[in-house]
């Protein structure tokens, strides 16, 4: 793996530099460099947390400026998510909204100097995705129960006769490999698109001064795909949730 | 299976406790805090605008009693007015009739007092000039009757008549 990544184009950033620093022939130093997405990942985390914490820790009817942005966000967040989901989407709203917002930030880190998106990496963006992968089958298992989830994944009209067996278990198996994908499909969008974007700013920086209005429009555009695909992980999380969560009867029973 | 590669397990992993950990803070610290208080706070303005509307509403219906009081308030006036100058017309008429009543048995009655002050006036007089004449004719018979006598007992007569005057 450590092979792979030296393959990549990247602008160095604070691990990479410590790595370096220390030497990545060392244990140590290789150690560092392969988990630098977790650093920078914890790194968010603490951000992130601290930030929550200091904005709510005095909440008060009369919200001060932190609060107030804090409010924007989860009152914006829970408004998106239960306007898909319904009256349930509370429910949801903590699990989808920390994730659109430790995506975002993810996403946005590879735009400050010295830092990295985490989310360039396929690993990171599969964790996210195998615990959405996880809560939604969960939820729907929860829900329907097990013979009913499954009940649900053959999915309708049954049809007569031999179709009566024959397609469902054909759409248990689709709607099986179907699910299984989704998490590879979700991981893989977002990684793709920034590691995309931060190859190309890298490439761009590679420039010098030539490529400064060139790198301004791509930050630019950098910043605007970093908050698209947060927005599209977070709505795609959500639609899977309505799937498992939304059934709807079969016309003549 | 190049792209496997990018993959490890170890980082898989440490990503995903990176994740439970920070929706378990948010959870704790802030979801639930911030949710609850957009909540209580949508609660309480549904709450004050319901206050507000029911206050309205109130304040509505106390104009239209008011309106409805202030209306029939005039309509009673007016009413007492009306009636209070009946019953000062009718008040002036019978005053002005017992005044002149009165004042007609004051008149019958100064007429009667002129027409018994008169009446005695002239018994009076007539009293007198009989007292006179009988006092003359005393005179007359106390003496011998003459020209010159007469002509005195009438000048007596006639001054006795002057003093009365």
């Amino acid at each position: 793996m450590a092979e792979a990544r030296q393959a990549q184009h990247e602008l160095p950033n604070l691990v990479s530099l410590l790595a370096d620093k220390i030497g990545r022939a060392t244990h140590l130093g290789e150690q560092v460099y392969l988990w630098e997405n977790v650093i920078f990942s914890l790194l968010i985390v603490f951000v992130i947390s601290l930030i929550a914490y200091l904005a709510s820790r005095k909440s008060k009817m009369i919200p001060d400026r932190l609060q107030n942005a804090l409010e924007v966000v989860f009152g914006g967040l829970d408004d998106f998510i239960c306007g898909i989901l319904g009256e349930k989407g509370r429910r949801y709203t903590p699990f989808i909204g920390t994730l659109f917002i430790y995506i975002l930030c993810m996403n946005l880190a590879g735009l400050i100097p010295l830092m990295k998106s985490p989310t360039s990496s396929w690993s990171t963006t599969l964790a996210l995705a195998t615990c959405v992968f996880v809560y939604v089958q969960y939820t729907g298992i929860r829900e329907l129960g097990f013979l009913g989830y499954l009940d649900h994944m053959m999915g309708r009209p049954r049809g007569i006769l031999a179709f009566s067996v024959f397609i469902p278990l054909m759409m248990l198996m689709l709607h099986i490999v179907s699910e299984l994908v989704r998490p590879i499909s979700l991981s893989l969008r977002l990684r793709s698109n920034i590691w995309g974007d931060d190859l190309l700013l890298s490439v761009l920086a590679g420039f010098g001064l030539v490529g400064v209005p060139l790198l301004v429009f791509s930050a630019l555009l950098a910043i605007l795909a970093a908050v698209v695909q947060a927005v599209v992980f977070s709505l795609l999380t959500t639609i899977y949730f309505a799937l498992v969560l939304t059934h709807e009867e079969e016309p003549g029973g | 299976m190049e792209l496997l590669k990018l993959l490890s397990t170890n980082e898989i992993i440490a990503q995903v406790l990176g994740f439970l950990i920070l929706l378990t803070l948010l959870r704790v610290f802030a979801w639930k805090k911030i949710l609850g208080l957009l909540d209580k706070r949508k609660e309480y303005v549904v709450s004050e605008l319901k206050g507000i509307e029911d206050a309205k509403a109130d304040i509505a219906k106390i104009k239209l009693e008011y309106a409805a009081n202030m209306a029939s308030i005039e309509e009673t006036a007016k009413e007492k007015l009306h009636q209070a100058f009946n019953e000062s017309k009718i008040i002036l008429e019978d005053a002005r009739k017992s005044a002149h009543l009165a004042a007609q048995e004051i008149i019958d009655n100064a007429k009667k007092s002129v027409q018994y002050e008169l009446a005695k006036a002239k018994d009076e007089l007539k009293n007198e000039i009989i007292d006179l004449t009988v006092k003359a004719a005393e005179n007359i018979i106390q003496e011998k009757l003459t020209g010159a006598g007469d002509r005195k007992i009438v000048e007596n007569f006639l001054g006795e008549l002057d003093k009365l005057e």
